[in-house]
Parts: structure tokens; C-alpha cells; sequence
């Protein structure tokens, strides 16, 4: 099994240390999309002893995850997980998802923190995904208690379907509308989320919800 | 007689933009394209905008001349904007040619390179060792 941990990194160098040290030594690759970082992000990976790739540019997280799941397609991945750098993700959680897609003959497996845990969740951000919850369900049929949750795995087969067009934070949208296109089976697997200040502010704000369903809707008429 | 002249001349300019548009992206392209053909009738029989103003409570047929206006001119910005995103698209692709082209010198060169033993450094030839091993070869 090669599995690939894609990180999709922009302006993380006070956190992305200390991810891939929590990273270091469990039995995956793990591949840095810097995403046009200009704190020194790519070369704290680069130490690391990790793969980095750099766009030239800020794109959005959603076009560095599609670079990096293509870049582990080509190196020939058997299973990709997207794992966020700012650290509110548990590496341990990764086991559990990848169980998820072998016992359930799955291709997509979605951590869910309301399967799982969200410590220290803040009371209105909780509300705004439960909201984003209850749209997503009704537009994608996909029967989920989570969404926007960058903790995700999938088999080489389910990430060959993906191909994000949203570059920025709508593509966590548009991965559920991709898997619900593609007909494969998905399963939700509990893991934790550990907020922090650090990224809660890196997080997405009420606001940037309405830009996200704007440019869903854009992408409708521009098919 | 002046007004309509101009007003003629900037539609019939909406009109030609929006049949070239049309296939680009078709939704606004139809649409900014019947808008503009409407403004255009509608500037030279203003009788019928008045009726048609009276028939949906606008008012007076002038307003609902600047309404279709109105409408184009969002139009055209919803137009603008898919332009630019297909625009980002062609960016995101090339970045993203860039990244991964780098990445895949970057593991062919690693994988080419001889592993150093512990300690040991490699170091590219100098080019009086180049010319050196040139003389002896």
C-alpha cells in the first residue's frame, strides 16, 4: 500500500513544522504543495526531509490539493489523504480512515468530527457547518454529518475522479459534488479536530460562506 | 432624435459583443443579446415601452429603457467575471504544470544522483577538473 498524505500549505511556517513531525515516522509518503508561501513554508518542509512541490503562485487550497493528488497519482499512489497544515488535524486519524475504505470496499472515506470529536469548536462556527451540513445533504443526496472537513482519504481509483476546478475554499463543496457524481461508495469515519487560535484565524469566517456559494454558482453557468 | 442615434449606436455595440459572446458562454450571451435587441426596438418605439412599462407597473417607458440597461450592464459583468475565471483556470493549469514538472526533475535527479556515503559531499567538477579529466580521458 503507497499511501500519499497531501498537504496543501500557504503561509504555514509557524505550523507546518510541527505537523510533519507528527507526521514523521508513520508508514506514509507525505507530499507539501506550497502554495506560493512567501514565509518560508517550503523550506521548512524541504527540512523536513518531506516532498514539496511550489506553485509560483497563490492559488487556493483547492488547486494545491488537485496539484498534489495528480503529482501522487503520477508517482503512482495506491491511496491519497488530504490533511490540512495548519495542525488541527490528529495523524492517528489516518489509520482509522483508511480501515474505513478497506472494510467498507469504499473509495472515498470523509472524517466526520461530529462522528468523532471537535475540541474547542466555537458555538457560531459549529452552527455555520451544521448549516453547510444540512444545503450539502439536500444538493448532493450524500447521506454526511460533515462537511468542509479537509481530513479525507481516498483509493487511487476515487482520486482519479476528482478533478477540483474550485480554486479556493468552494472545492470542499465540490469534492462532495464530485463523489456523489462518480457513483463510487463513500463512507464517513469519526476523527478529531483540535481547534486552536492559530487556526481558527486561518479558518474559513462566516462571510467567506456566501463566497463560497457564489462561486459554486458561478461555476454552474460555466460549466 | 440625437438620444436615440447614440442609444442605437452603444446597443447595436451590445448587440455585435454579446452574438460573438455567444458560444464563449451561452447563457449570458443569449441573454445580454435579447436585452440589447429589446432596447434597441424599444428606443425607437418608445409608444410600445410605455405600453409595455404601463402593463408592468414600471411607470413610463424611459424607465424601463434604463432597466434594460440595467440588466445588460449585469450582464456583461456576470460575463466578465466567467471570462476571468476561465482565465484563472488556464493560470491554475500552468502553475500546476510548473509544480509538478519541477517535482518530477526533482525525484528523477534523486534517484539518478550516486548515494553519498555517510559524511561524504558531492560536489560538482571545477572546471580546471573538468578540462583535467578531459586531457586524461
Amino acid at each position: 500500500m503507497d499511501v500519499w498524505v497531501v498537504i496543501a500549505a500557504y503561509n504555514e511556517a509557524r505550523a507546518i513544522g510541527l505537523v510533519l513531525a507528527g507526521l514523521a515516522g508513520l508508514p506514509y509518503r507525505v507530499l507539501v504543495v506550497d502554495d506560493g508561501s512567501t514565509d518560508g513554508t517550503a523550506h521548512i518542509a524541504g527540512h523536513a526531509g518531506v516532498e514539496v512541490l511550489s506553485h509560483p503562485i497563490n492559488l487556493g487550497q483547492g488547486a494545491a490539493l488537485q496539484t498534489g493528488i495528480d503529482y501522487a497519482l503520477l508517482r503512482g499512489a495506491s491511496h491519497v489523504v488530504t490533511f490540512d497544515a495548519d495542525g488541527q488535524h490528529r495523524p492517528e486519524d489516518i489509520a482509522g480512515l483508511l480501515t474505513a475504505l478497506a472494510a467498507n470496499d469504499a473509495d472515498f472515506a470523509l472524517g466526520s468530527r461530529f462522528r468523532g470529536g471537535a475540541i474547542d469548536l466555537p458555538a457560531l462556527r459549529r452552527l455555520m457547518l451544521r448549516a453547510a451540513t444540512w444545503f450539502t445533504r439536500r444538493t448532493t443526496g450524500l447521506d454526511i454529518t460533515d462537511v468542509h472537513n479537509g481530513l479525507r482519504a481516498m483509493t487511487r481509483r476515487g482520486a482519479g475522479r476528482l478533478r477540483l476546478r474550485q480554486n479556493r475554499m468552494a472545492h470542499a463543496s465540490e469534492i462532495l459534488h464530485q463523489i456523489a457524481a462518480s457513483g463510487l461508495r463513500y463512507v464517513e469515519a469519526p476523527v478529531t479536530i483540535q481547534y486552536s487560535r492559530y487556526s481558527l484565524a486561518k479558518g474559513q469566517r462566516a462571510s467567506e460562506f456566501v463566497v463560497i456559494l457564489l462561486d459554486l454558482f458561478a461555476q454552474r453557468l460555466h460549466p | 432624435m440625437m438620444a436615440q442615434v447614440l442609444l442605437s449606436f452603444l446597443l447595436g455595440a451590445v448587440l455585435v459583443y454579446a452574438f460573438s459572446e455567444r458560444r464563449r458562454s451561452p447563457v449570458v450571451g443569449v441573454l445580454a443579446l435579447a436585452a440589447a435587441a429589446a432596447g434597441l426596438y424599444f428606443v425607437w418605439v418608445p409608444a410600445h415601452a410605455t405600453t409595455l412599462a404601463e402593463l408592468a407597473g414600471v411607470g413610463r417607458g424611459v424607465d424601463l429603457i434604463i432597466y434594460i440597461w440595467v440588466v445588460i450592464s449585469l450582464l456583461l459583468l456576470l460575463n466578465l467575471h466567467l471570462k476571468l475565471r476561465t482565465q484563472t483556470e488556464a493560470i491554475t493549469s500552468l502553475a500546476r504544470a510548473i509544480a509538478i514538472g519541477e517535482g518530477r526533475r526533482a525525484g528523477s535527479q534523486a534517484h539518478a544522483a550516486p548515494r553519498p556515503e555517510s559524511g561524504e559531499l558531492i560536489e560538482p567538477l571545477s572546471a580546471a577538473e573538468r578540462s583535467a579529466w578531459h586531457r586524461t580521458s
